[in-house]
């Protein structure tokens, strides 16, 4: 269990990473498509049918984001609970709030942009806290044997 | 108990505590294989007096009997089948259509995966004079999830309005569906299947309708631009760009615009233009617009009066992406004109008039001030499960569809809709089979002249008022048309006391009017 939560915090930080290159690849391709004549507007964007090199960026951004990385969170709090580590619980259910709380400020950036600026500084929060908690699950064994001499 | 195995039961205790709500509320999200559109959610009377002869029930008007446990009150003796077209006699206008999928040659010659009526996309124009009989035959010719049309913006009896599953069944693979009305509103409509919607939609399956009044239009002469947004294309009557209406210098033109995408489109032009008509109805007194866009509500429709310079065309920008040219047809192109910071409000532009007198239609006489029944569209957005797929779903009044309100009337109520969106996104509301006439927006009374809508864009933070009377009995959508929204939910209905379906919604009937 110990490594399943040190592998589980290693993909979450994994993915704040994919998430950020998928935007930012998105948003360029974007720019280079208006560039080159792209209109977007709201029919556009509605259509579903936007085709321009970084477009996939968003979709990639849309589906980590709504559905594996709070799905990761998750799966990362239940792990937390059958590792014997201190403070994986904690650190477990911190990532899963801080997970809701980027979705949630990631919607609300659709009405108030001050929302998505929110949205890119608490990625690098559940960044740091995914190695943070994938640090705990890989510090020296003598936690573990200290536990085991324990019980 | 060894403290080993404490540990070991406690952390199985609090994965389940975390997983069986969620493994709960998937189970009860999920659909039955097919369900009547009577077992949805909640009874809502609008706080007005409940219909005779219904008897009050509490597991109906509770808010949690959407699945098919109880049947909702005061339904069974008029199926809507029955209520069709009561005119008899030979039809002013008869129409074949047959449908098709597959590839569709575009009129700018571009190919696309989609649907056709009678071989091409926009399908045929329909045009019919005021108080014409209109006779349409739709034949499926090989669309496999079956089709229907609707009538949108036409206030036809509810078994000719073409919604899959609860008006009619979609019809089938070779198989017919003759639709009747009489067109005795004025105006610009269009039409589209109400059948799997959001894809047959988007793929083409739609087309213009037009009725005349009985004198002729005040302008000299008239064009119809239907913009739609072909995989990614976005067209003018299926043309890209700038698409060119030959018409005379000096004349006025009636620009007549159906928004048949999901998402509302701006309008401006290159000089003073006058809109003359939102959703097929007149508006009275409309002035000059200098300076500013009108927003064109996704299913809606506007008519512009523009005037054709001399030695010019005239251009009117729909979108970023299209225009239409209005003008001599050796007038140089106009370039595109800037998009003006500043919208038209409706709820100001032209001049009041009281409202029996527009039109001279009877729909349009009832005075709002004395609605009975006063509904509440809250329109917001959260997680769950909808039909067991989880996701970030549109909400009414704070429930997930179906859990969402009925709303009830009898034949003769005036009724007034709240429409509050807290969604974070524009949402542009359609209800079906009748007009409203819009009262306020987030408080502020309408000023201008009468605005009739079938389609109105509510943006986020907004709440409109709108007031109309019940005057057409049946079971009527009242959902978003940015169709991926209704799909994702937010669909409603519209119920009169009395009325029965006998058509299902779901796998196992085939009907998918989203």
């Amino acid at each position: 269990m110990r490594s399943a939560y040190r592998i589980l915090s290693y993909v979450l930080a994994a993915e704040i990473v994919i998430q950020a290159a998928a935007m930012v690849y998105a948003v360029a391709g974007l720019g280079k498509w208006v560039d080159g004549g792209g209109v977007l507007d709201k029919a556009a964007f509605e259509s579903d049918d936007l085709s321009f090199t970084g477009v996939g960026g968003f979709i990639v951004h849309g589906i980590n984001g709504m559905m594996i990385i709070p799905l990761l969170a998750l799966i990362l709090l239940i792990v937390s609970f059958f590792t014997k580590l201190p403070k994986a619980v904690v650190t477990a259910v911190g990532l899963l709030v801080l997970v809701v709380l980027q979705v949630v400020l990631g919607i609300v950036g659709h009405e108030i942009p001050a929302s998505g600026a929110l949205h890119g500084i608490n990625a690098l929060l559940i960044f740091a806290g995914a190695l943070h908690a994938a640090r705990l699950a890989s510090t020296p064994k003598v936690v573990v044997e200290k536990e085991t001499a324990a019980a | 108990m060894s403290k080993q195995r404490r540990r070991l039961l406690l952390a199985s205790a609090a994965t389940l505590a975390l997983l069986a709500p969620l493994a709960w509320f998937w189970w009860s999200s999920l659909l039955p294989g097919s369900y009547s559109v009577m077992d949805m959610g909640y009874t809502d009377y609008g706080g007005g007096p409940v219909p005779a002869g219904t008897a009050t029930d509490d597991d109906a008007s509770s808010h949690g009997s959407a699945h098919g446990t109880s049947h909702m009150p005061g339904h069974g003796s008029t199926s809507v089948a029955d209520l069709r077209t009561t005119a008899r006699g030979p039809a002013d206008v008869s129409v074949d259509l047959v449908a098709d999928q597959g590839t569709v040659t575009l009129p700018s010659g571009r190919e696309i995966d989609g649907y056709t009526l009678n071989g091409s996309s926009p399908g045929p124009r329909i045009d019919a004079r005021e108080g014409d009989l209109v006779e349409v035959t739709l034949r499926n010719g090989s669309v496999p999830e079956g089709i229907t049309l609707h009538w949108h913006g036409i206030d036809v009896p509810n078994a000719e309005d073409g919604v899959a599953g609860v008006t009619q069944d979609a019809v089938r693979e070779g198989e017919e569906y003759t639709y009747r009305f009489v067109a005795d509103q004025v105006g610009t409509y269009w039409y589209h299947s109400h059948q799997v919607s959001h894809e047959q939609v988007r793929g083409g399956l739609f087309a213009p309708l037009v009725v005349l009044p009985t004198g002729g239009i005040p302008q000299d002469r008239e064009v119809l631009a239907v913009t739609h947004t072909y995989q990614g294309i976005r067209t003018l009557n299926g043309e890209e760009d700038a698409v060119r209406f030959p018409a005379p210098a000096g004349e006025t033109v009636r620009v007549r615009l159906v928004n048949t995408d999901n998402a509302l489109v701006p309008v401006w032009a290159d000089l003073p233009y006058r809109v003359v008509a939102v959703d097929g109805y007149d508006l009275n007194e409309p002035g000059p617009v200098t300076g500013q866009a009108v927003v064109l509500t996704a299913g809606g429709r506007i008519d512009l009066e523009i005037e054709v310079p001399d030695h010019a065309a005239a251009r009117v920008q729909v979108g970023g992406a299209t225009a239409a040219v209005v003008g001599p047809e050796d007038a140089e192109e106009p370039a595109a004109p800037p998009q003006p910071d500043e919208n038209l409000d409706l709820l100001t532009y032209g001049e009041p008039a009281p409202l029996p007198t527009l039109g001279g239609q009877t729909n349009l006489t009832f005075d709002p001030t004395t609605a009975e029944r006063h509904f509440k569209y809250e329109i917001g957005r959260r997680p769950g499960f909808l039909d067991g797929r989880p996701g970030l779903w549109w909400t009414v009044n704070g429930h997930l569809f179906p859990d969402i309100p009925m709303y009830t009337v009898e034949e003769g109520d005036v009724a007034v809709f709240r429409i509050e969106n807290n969604s974070g996104e524009s949402h542009p509301m359609h209800l079906h089979g009748h007009h409203a006439v819009v009262i306020s927006r987030d408080g502020v009374p309408a000023t201008g002249s009468p605005w009739w809508i079938d389609s109105l864009e509510v943006d986020h933070g907004e709440e409109f008022e709108i007031a109309f009377l019940a005057d057409n009995p049946g079971i009527w959508m009242d959902h978003c048309h940015n169709l991926p929204h209704a799909v994702e939910g937010l669909v409603a209905h519209l119920m009169y006391a009395g009325v029965d379906t006998p058509f299902r919604i779901g796998d196992d009937a085939a009907n998918h009017p989203e």
